[in-house]
């Protein structure tokens, strides 16, 4: 028997699931290979790491819980993703990174210098009065400018 | 009266409107049950709401159970896939929903009274053990739980997940070499 051979078998032949004939040519196998012999003992180190697992038990009152589930007709719930919801998750998260690309490139290459200067425009001081307009303090300034004038 | 007997027993009782029947299905059932979910899911709440769905399932559908099957084999494959059909919820979904990480084992007391390095080192492995199995892909670790944890020979598991004894002998010696694999690659990383 090849190396090949035999490490496909050793998982089954650990969990006693090979024919008589099958289990003999591996222990042959096993008698002359130490690389088989290895990985026979690293697969028996796992197996016996799943011995020190814990068994849960379900939680009190779950029989109850059930039963009180099915009086009241509650269905079991469905998981399984319809195409249509699968195909518009996708396209959710493509639509999120291809707006996240363009305003990359946005902020990257910058405004046009027509949009830049409406943009520097429109954040002049000019554009705030010194008065909130119609207040008492607007009326009174006007009339200090036509004072002034005067 | 075997197990198998004592099912059909009560499936019997229960296709006659005897709905108590199913009660006493449920007790006998609801731990192997709930301890599949918890380890295919990891955590306790979701656990509970899949074996809970597992069982309504079973209810809605035990008129049409024919009784040549197993029913324990039966009520399992509507397990693993009520599980299986969870883990592939919708993103959305588990937005809301508590994490898929998982907890850690509970370790059974170790009767020699070992020293603390090597108690040290088993709740190393075991750690490491949870993290390869959560990184294993669902089919790995279906069949792995199936055999180590719930004790299935291959040809219970073959009904269970509906393949042939053929293919859960190669994915089983598969899923032990993935599982293997990345515990060594994370107890390395741990070291480095």
């Amino acid at each position: 028997m090849k190396c090949s051979e035999a490490h496909k078998l050793i998982s089954p032949y650990i969990d006693s699931e090979l024919s008589e004939k099958e289990r003999n040519a591996v222990e042959n196998h096993l008698n002359v290979c130490p690389g088989c012999r290895t990985e026979l003992e690293e697969t028996r180190q796992l197996q016996g790491l799943f011995e020190g697992v814990a068994e849960y038990k379900a939680p009190y009152g779950f029989q109850t819980r059930v039963m009180a589930n099915l009086a009241a007709g509650r269905p079991a719930k469905r998981y399984s993703i319809p195409i249509l919801t699968r195909f518009a998750e996708a396209v959710a998260v493509i639509g999120v990174i291809a707006i996240g690309m363009i305003s990359g490139a946005s902020l990257v290459k910058g405004p046009s210098p027509e949009k830049a200067q409406i943009m520097v425009a429109s954040l002049s001081l000019d554009l705030f009065e010194p008065t909130p307009p119609g207040s008492l303090g607007g009326v009174y300034l006007a009339m200090t400018e036509v004072r002034d004038e005067k | 009266m075997t197990t198998q007997s004592d099912d059909l027993h009560l499936i019997e009782r229960f296709k006659d409107g005897d709905n108590s029947a199913f009660e006493e299905l449920i007790l006998k059932y609801q731990d192997r049950i709930y301890n599949l979910c918890r380890h295919m899911l990891g955590n306790a709440h979701d656990a509970e709401d899949m074996a809970q769905d597992s069982f309504i399932k079973a209810y809605q559908n035990l008129k049409r159970f024919r009784p040549e099957a197993s029913f324990y084999t039966w009520l399992y494959r509507i397990a693993v896939n009520t599980c299986l059909d969870f883990k592939k919820r919708p993103f959305f979904e588990s937005l809301f929903r508590t994490s898929d990480k998982g907890e850690e084992f509970v370790l059974e007391p170790i009767s020699e009274g070992p020293s603390p390095e090597k108690e040290l080192e088993t709740r190393q492995m075991m750690h490491a053990l949870q993290k390869g199995l959560a990184q294993l892909s669902p089919k790995f670790r279906t069949v792995l739980i199936l055999r180590e944890m719930e004790g299935f020979s291959y040809e219970e598991i073959a009904e269970v997940l509906d393949l042939s004894t053929g293919t859960v002998k190669s994915r089983i010696s598969r899923a032990r070499e993935e599982l293997k694999k990345s515990m060594t690659k994370f107890t390395e990383q741990k070291r480095n």
